[in-house]
């Protein structure tokens, strides 16, 4: 759990959020932009938690164990429940609604950074 | 980028609910793992504070269930979720701000959302004003065509084969 990996999450969150925003408002649904942007999204986080959880079973502790894997799932899963959904709508929401999981990826990152941080990690 | 959606392939409205349904999933999940977490670690700590996440959870859950669903029930189900949600985002706001002891701990609703960016204040007023919107929708009935005339009850009789 570092900023180096924090950040680049973050971007390509932000940027799948713009994309599905962009294609609500040039009334398309999404397309392959979001589906590659969401698999980079969800690849940044399994690295992510990858790296965790080595840690986790080394020597690294955090104050709040529990809380962390929580978010740390949630983050996981959301890209994909996110693009699930969003090819269940054929209208041109479908783009709004995978921004909202990756707005919420984007927050969630530096929630669990500061869990981790708390840790001293 | 992205292949051209068709002209007029779904009502917005239907669209915009789903992206409802996504906040409401995603606010479902924030609440849940957090009520899970601290219900399963220090319950004692905040007995009410814990229980009202719980709660939030709950509400955000049907909600998004009503919304998906849709139809007369699903509507109603959405529409006592909203009106609980705010009620609750309110009272615990007031409640969170004019007694700390009670809520030491965050909860989704604590200061009316604010450690959420104020989006639990936000999303039962959407809820409500697209469950409103669609209300509308159902009750005015796009115009009776002219009753078509009955179909012909019986087949026509089959045509013999002509004779040879």
């Amino acid at each position: 759990m570092t900023t180096a990996l924090v950040v680049p999450t973050t971007v390509v969150a932000a940027l799948l959020a713009l994309a599905g925003l962009a294609s609500t408002v040039a009334r398309r649904r999404i397309g392959l932009l979001h589906l590659v942007l969401a698999a980079v999204l969800e690849a940044l986080l399994v690295v992510q938690a990858v790296v965790a959880g080595v840690r986790l079973a080394g020597d690294a502790a955090l104050p709040e164990t529990a809380t962390f894997l929580g978010y740390l799932a949630g983050a996981l899963l959301l890209p994909v429940a996110g693009v699930l959904f969003a090819r269940t709508e054929t209208s041109r929401w479908a783009g709004t609604v995978l921004a909202v999981p990756a707005a919420a990826v984007a927050v969630m990152v530096w929630r669990l950074l500061q869990l981790w941080e708390a840790g001293g990690g | 980028m992205a292949e051209p959606a068709g002209p007029r392939e779904a009502p917005p409205a239907e669209g915009l609910g789903r992206v409802l349904v996504a906040l409401y999933g995603v606010f479902a999940l924030a609440a849940g793992s957090r009520a899970a977490v601290q219900l399963a670690t220090r319950f004692s700590e905040a007995p009410l504070a814990y229980l009202l996440s719980a709660l939030a959870a709950a509400v955000y859950v049907a909600a998004a269930a009503g919304l998906l669903r849709g139809g007369r029930a699903g509507r109603r189900t959405a529409l006592v979720a909203c009106l609980v949600e705010l009620t609750g985002v309110l009272v615990v706001g007031v409640l969170s701000l004019a007694d700390r002891a009670a809520f030491p701990d965050e909860t989704v609703w604590s200061g009316f959302g604010s450690g959420y960016g104020y989006v639990p204040l936000v999303l039962p007023v959407l809820g409500l004003l697209y469950l409103r919107g669609q209300g509308r929708a159902q009750k005015s009935p796009p115009p009776k065509s002219p009753p078509k005339s009955p179909p012909p009850s019986n087949p026509p009789p089959k045509s013999s084969p002509p004779p040879p």
